[in-house]
């Protein structure tokens, strides 16, 4: 080296993309208890897993909507094509079900967890990976298929721990047909619904106000994007505009159904709540809870999207965040996770083989240290495990670190079984 | 909460659609405070207003419309409260107005802003190009300098533009103050928003 050289760098500290993240043991057990929950709940609404390929061609996946798709990690193939890292799960799902169960003979009721990818937006702390946990009801028209795409992602959210999730449902043939039968042209009601896709209720108003509506709809057209109710408010929109009745009854029916279901406190109607995009037909779906400042699930009915995909076909599904789902969760259990039954066993990687095999064949986690080995207790501070175990003469010392009590015991498994 | 100069009216807004303000006007430098009443209050600088919104750590805010243009915040825009009316307007310096030359020799105008995302969808959306510089502050400099052609500001008045020789060549948008909603909170608290977005509704007409 010349003294002119720079002095090589320390080892810089190694860094991740933005929006990328590392999960690490606690959090990773708690998504897999959320996500084993969830699991289940599908699978006993008889929805089946599929997966789909992380890499999907561009066109492919533009062909959802127009303008192609949005925010997406793009590559190429080695022929010079494009592909995408998916940047969400019901385009490939809904491209699935129309190519490879093309001829399945009923409802097709299927379900994913799976990550999509986006690149986040700069300054706004947005995950670049996105887990999420979601169900497609396939080939159901109707409010009976909302209806238990509704009540099945209230059980699952419940399942996953959430005491009280709220599930708002809007609806976009009903915000078309109001605004239809009140005479708003459709170049406005097009505007209109962009601005209530866009949150912008100020916009709507505007746009309502400027129409110069006279009649009794006048206020309903206005306030629209900030309705909110049930029965009250369906019976409303059918009195004051005759020609949205027909949507307002599909609506009730499934109000209904979703009280048969057990669930009709968890959902309430809100018609701010809507999106712009032309393959959405019928309910809108968002759930949230407190504590996390984004919706931590959101579906609706697309019938429009599967016919893109060369096979036409109803659908109604949604998607649960995993990541804002385990934030409620957190937000809402006070406390810490708790110490898992497992025995740190000193000795059990050479002098005691065979007890740690006993101790997990009697279904007990063990850490196994080698004899003499000084770090029991801070690895089972550390990990998160319950107890110590070293041996101590012809017997066990069993540490129970929640209690702060030391046994004398002859065999470990027998002990710990008594104590957990 | 915003700082500056939307500050007083959202203060006066807030009394008179019955929130207790009375802790907030002893503020000082205190940027949380609390009402007897139960609410909290948050002061922020207004560009991060939206911020602190959309994530949750504020259930409602009040800002600008020409904030939200630049920041594009996934939030509720419930309300427009009338007042803090100003307008974002493209200025050259008086004289020939120096665009048109620019974009036919140069390819692109250059225009200094503190908001480049407005100031780019103004010129895209009338088919021209501008190359965007941003700048931080004392923006009026940029087009006296020779940095750029033109500049993107906010004016009230448009006295500091005549004070620095700049005259307004074009409208980018109008704007005053808007009630903002966290999406969660708009559910999740929908009958408190709703009675304030009433009761802000009746006080601001």
């Amino acid at each position: 080296m010349t003294p002119g050289d720079a002095e090589p760098s320390p080892a810089e500290p190694p860094a991740l993309p933005a929006g990328s993240r590392d999960v690490l043991p606690v959090e990773a057990s708690e998504l897999r208890e959320i996500e084993a929950a969830l699991r289940d709940r599908f699978l006993a609404w008889g929805y089946r897993e599929v997966m789909t390929p992380v890499l999907e061609f561009a066109a492919v996946m533009d062909r959802a909507q127009e303008g192609g798709l949005g925010r997406a990690f793009r590559l190429f193939d080695e022929s010079g094509r494009v592909l995408v890292l998916r940047p969400d799960l019901t385009i490939p799902v809904t491209r699935l079900i129309a190519g490879r169960l093309a001829d399945h003979p009923g409802p097709v009721r299927v379900f994913y967890v799976a990550r999509a990818f986006r690149p986040p937006r700069p300054g706004r702390a947005q995950p670049s990976e996105l887990r999420q946990a979601g169900v497609e009801l396939v080939g159901a028209p109707g409010p009976a298929a909302d209806a238990e795409a509704l009540a099945l992602l209230v059980e699952s959210l419940q399942a996953a721990g959430l005491a009280e999730p709220q599930v708002t449902v809007g609806d976009v043939w009903l915000i078309a047909a109001v605004l239809a039968g009140a005479g708003v042209p459709e170049e406005v009601a097009a505007r209109m619904r962009r601005a209530a896709a866009e949150r912008d209720l100020v916009e709507w108003r505007a746009e309502a106000r400027a129409l110069g509506l006279s009649g009794t709809a006048t206020t309903l057209v206005e306030d629209l994007p900030r309705l909110r109710g049930g029965r009250e408010l369906l019976a409303r929109i059918a009195r004051e505009v005759p020609d949205a009745a027909e949507e307002c009854e599909r609506l009730g029916v499934m109000l209904d159904l979703l009280d048969r279901h057990g669930i009709g406190g968890a959902v309430h109607l809100d018609l701010g709540v809507l999106r712009d995009r032309p393959y959405y037909s019928g309910i809108v779906v968002e759930a949230y809870a407190p504590g996390v400042g984004v919706p931590i699930a959101a579906g609706g009915r697309y019938d429009g999207l599967a016919a893109r995909f060369g096979r036409p076909r109803p659908a109604v599904g949604f998607a649960i965040a995993l990541d804002d789902l385990h934030r409620a969760v957190v937000a809402q259990r006070a406390e810490p996770s708790r110490l898992r039954p497992g025995v740190v066993l000193v000795g059990g990687m050479d002098d005691d083989l065979e007890v740690a095999r006993a101790v997990r064949r009697a279904g007990v986690p063990v850490v196994a240290l080698e004899r003499g080995d000084p770090s029991g207790e801070g690895l089972a501070a550390a990990d998160g495990w319950r107890f110590v175990a070293r041996r101590s003469g012809g017997e066990f010392e069993l540490h129970d670190t929640a209690t702060g009590e030391r046994a004398a015991c002859r065999s470990l498994a027998e002990e710990i079984a008594s104590r957990a | 909460m915003p700082l500056g100069a939307l500050h007083d009216d959202s203060v006066d807004v807030l009394e008179s659609a019955g929130l207790d303000v009375a802790e907030l006007r002893r503020a000082g430098r205190r940027l949380v405070v609390r009402s007897p009443d139960g609410t909290t209050f948050i002061t922020t600088r207004p560009s991060d207003v939206p911020t602190y919104v959309e994530a949750g750590a504020a259930d409602v805010g009040i800002v600008g419309k020409d904030v939200l243009r630049e920041r594009t915040p996934d939030v509720y825009e419930l309300l427009d409260l009338g007042f803090g009316g100003c307008r974002m307007v493209y200025a050259t310096r008086a004289g020939d107005d120096p665009t048109r030359a620019a974009i036919e020799r140069l390819g692109a105008v250059r225009v200094a802003t503190k908001y480049p995302v407005c100031a780019a969808a103004h010129f895209a959306a009338t088919g021209r190009q501008a190359e965007v510089v941003r700048v931080s502050g004392s923006v009026e400099l940029a087009p006296l300098v020779g940095l750029a052609h033109g500049i993107v500001d906010l004016t009230a008045t448009g006295s500091t533009l005549r004070a620095n020789g700049l005259v307004e060549r074009e409208e980018v948008l109008r704007s005053s103050a808007r009630l903002i909603a966290n999406r969660a909170s708009h559910k999740l608290r929908a009958e408190q928003v709703e009675s304030l977005v009433s009761r802000l509704e009746e006080a601001s007409r």
